[in-house]
Order: C-alpha cells, then structure tokens, then sequence
C-alpha cells in the first residue's frame, strides 16, 4: 500500500490521539507515538512530524501503513 | 591470542576482542572502530578514525567475559558507507541528531555520571530530529571493583580521552539498506499497581500510585524492591523503557534513568532464568546478524552472564544503553535492513 499524501486526512487523525491506536513493534514508531501524546505542539505540527516519520521510515513500517485509512 | 588477518577483516567486519597490537593494526590501516576497554589499554591508541568507551565487562560469541587490559572489543564499520568522528560537550547534544547522515545513524557513547548523561537522559526524547536519525550507543563505566574508578570516552581522531563529552560515529548506511534499532527487554510489568512521577528525575522523591502521593523511597521499601535487581517498566506506546534503581539511602532512591511525568510505570515482574529469558527473545526477533550491540551490567550481574552465551550477540556490557534516548536493563541492537 502507497504511502497516503500530506494532504490525507490520517495524518490529523495520527496526530489526535490516533498513534496510540496504531499496532506497532517498531521502536521508533512507539516512541514517537509517546511523545506525540506528551507534546503541547499544535495538532498541525504533529501531522507534519509524524507524516515526515512515515516518509523517513516508510519501507519497514507496511504493517503501520496498512491500519492509516482503519484508524 | 591469533594474530589478525587484515585481509579477513576486509570481508567481514571485526566485532570481538582483540589484542592491543591488532587494535592498532587496524586503527593505522584506516578502520572506522567503535572500541571499549580498560583505561590503560585505550590510551596506548593511536588516533585515528574511532571512538572508544570503558567498561572491562564484555558479551561475547563465547560468552560474557570480564577483560584485562591486554585486550579492548572493537566494532568495526568498514564496508558500509562514510564515517566520522565528532564530539560533543553537553550545550551541543541536540547537533547529534542534526549532524548524523540522512541514512544511517548516530553511534555514540557518554561517561556515566557526567553532565553529557544526565541531559541526554533527561532531553534526548525532545530532540527535534530523535526519531528521524536515530542515535544508539551506551554510557562507559568501570570496574566495579575499583570503587574510586571513573568512567571515560575517547575521542580516537585527536586520542584524547574525555570526562564529560559524547563521543559520536556518524555511520552512513548503502542506500539500499536502512538502520533498525531494536531492543530486547526481558522485564514485563508486574501488574501490583501504576506507578507515575510529577517530575523527569533521576532521584524522585515522590510517585502517584493509583492517584495518592506518597514517598518514593517508602514505596520502594513497601514493595521490597530496595536491590536493584528489578527495574521500573515504563511504558512507551507499548515499547517498554526501563528505568533501574541504582542505591536506596536513607530518604533518597537513586535511578540509573530517569523517570518521566505522562508515564505509566510498574516494578518489573520477577525473571527467574535471565539466560533462558534472552535465548527465548532472541528466537523470536528475525535474527539477521546486529551490525552492533550492547546490553546492561545489571543483566550482566544479576543475570550471571559471565560465561554464558545468549543469542550470539556480542558487544559491551554498559552502565546504560542508548536506543534513541536511554535505557537500562535492555539489550540494545543496530540491525542493517
């Protein structure tokens, strides 16, 4: 499954508590999830950062890709 | 102690304990090393391209091992793609991230119970870049038979050893591969009761359980956890971040990590078998080989791990490790993939 655009809504929904519901071992996912939850940054700001993770990241993480358009 | 054939190393990255000699070998033959060792072995290095911790507490395809000072471990990065040297005082630990290569990651390596330490411990989550060029590493100790002995890193390009720096390798990866940076914790929370903190602190004084307020150290002391052996398990999106009780005195509990406010805490449950522990989660990861590892001196200890093989892993054996931001009581791993 192709990496959603930066436009797509998923990204508002991971950066409004939704990275919490993505099922993940990956690390780095699971941290960033964390502090995503800590974060006081606008809701904005989140998507972008965890939109950047997933473009970074994106060939290892096809499992959390998979779940972007069920959360 | 074989000799070391250069010609074989080229073919296949070194990443176990050599002699002093062949340590110099290959630093002369231009080996980009990761190496760890005791104080006198490291400063009869030449400088070159590597960075250097002590411990003398080692894992090795043989078993865990603790070294003379005849012999350093060396991790070598040859064959991957470009790598540098940098240090870092404390004010500057966020360049990490920013100087590390586009693929690749950061290896670095801090002195326990320096500045360098306590603000990576403290901050490293927040960095901007943290999870985009991800940094590994450990924290250099000592021999804790040597009770005044003091923990150093090296900076191998100039050989200067560093009480209070972070020394960095920035190890570019081929384009057609990516790091992985994994960590296998054997502790599980216990389930007892949720634990959280007010503050990021290595030394709280206070915790909420299940909302109340009451003293860190009595609680420790309730939940007869005053020797260390088990760690709090926090839990990180599901990623379990353990933070080790380091000394209970008096009014006071000493952490090996801090723990942060927004977490859920618990003491971990018993491990009754560490060996079995590690065995068991090794056979469940895909077990491409680690291009580096490190694990802990408490799994080291109270794991008995001295002689012992878990998983083939080999690497030092630390006073914390690094997996983004830092951990205790878990084996660290960089795999290529």
């Amino acid at each position: 499954m192709a990496l959603p655009p930066k436009t797509a809504p998923c990204w508002q929904k991971l950066a409004s508590g939704g990275m919490k519901k993505l099922r993940t071992s990956n690390l780095g996912a699971q941290m960033l999830s964390q502090r995503m939850e800590l974060s006081k940054l606008p809701p904005a700001q989140k998507a972008d950062e965890i939109y950047s993770f997933f473009v970074k990241w994106e060939r290892g993480l096809a499992n959390e890709i998979a779940q972007l358009n069920s959360l | 102690m074989k000799s070391l054939n250069l010609t074989a190393s080229d073919q296949g990255r070194i990443n176990a304990l050599l002699s002093i000699d062949d340590t110099i070998a290959l630093i002369r033959a231009g080996a980009p090393l990761a190496i760890a060792g005791r104080p006198n072995a490291l400063d009869q290095l030449p400088a070159g391209n590597w960075i250097a911790g002590t411990t003398p507490y080692f894992m090795t395809a043989d078993g865990g091992r603790v070294i003379d000072d005849t012999q350093v471990f060396v991790t070598d990065f040859s064959g991957l793609g470009a790598v540098r040297v940098v240090t870092y005082d404390e004010h500057h630990l966020p360049q990490i991230t920013e100087d590390a290569p586009e693929n690749g990651f950061a290896m670095a390596i801090m002195p326990f119970q320096s500045r360098c330490h306590e603000r990576f411990a403290n901050e490293a989550s927040t960095y901007p870049l943290a999870f985009l060029k991800p940094t590994v590493g450990w924290i250099a100790g000592f021999d804790l038979a040597e009770g005044a002995a003091a923990a150093a890193v090296y900076d191998g390009a100039n050989a200067v050893r560093h009480a209070d720096r972070v020394v960095v390798l920035h190890i570019e990866l081929p384009a057609e591969q990516c790091p992985s940076i994994e960590i296998i914790n054997i502790f599980e929370a216990d389930g007892v009761e949720t634990i959280r903190f007010e503050d990021t602190s290595f030394a709280p004084a206070h915790c909420l359980i299940n909302g109340e307020r009451v003293s860190f150290v009595d609680y420790v002391k309730r939940r007869g956890r005053e020797d260390g052996q088990l760690p709090l398990v926090g839990d990180f999106s599901g990623a379990r971040i353990n933070a080790s009780i380091r000394t209970v005195e008096g009014d006071k509990v000493q952490l090996y990590a801090p723990v942060f406010p927004g977490i859920d805490y618990a003491f971990a449950g018993i491990v009754p078998d560490y060996v079995g522990a590690f065995r068991e989660a090794f056979a469940a990861h895909v077990q491409e080989p680690a291009i580096w590892s490190c694990n802990c001196i408490l799994n080291f200890l109270f794991g008995e791990l001295e002689g012992k093989v878990i998983g083939g892993c080999a690497g030092p054996v630390t006073f914390g490790e690094i997996a983004y931001q830092l951990v205790n009581q878990t084996l660290v791993q960089v795999r290529a993939v």
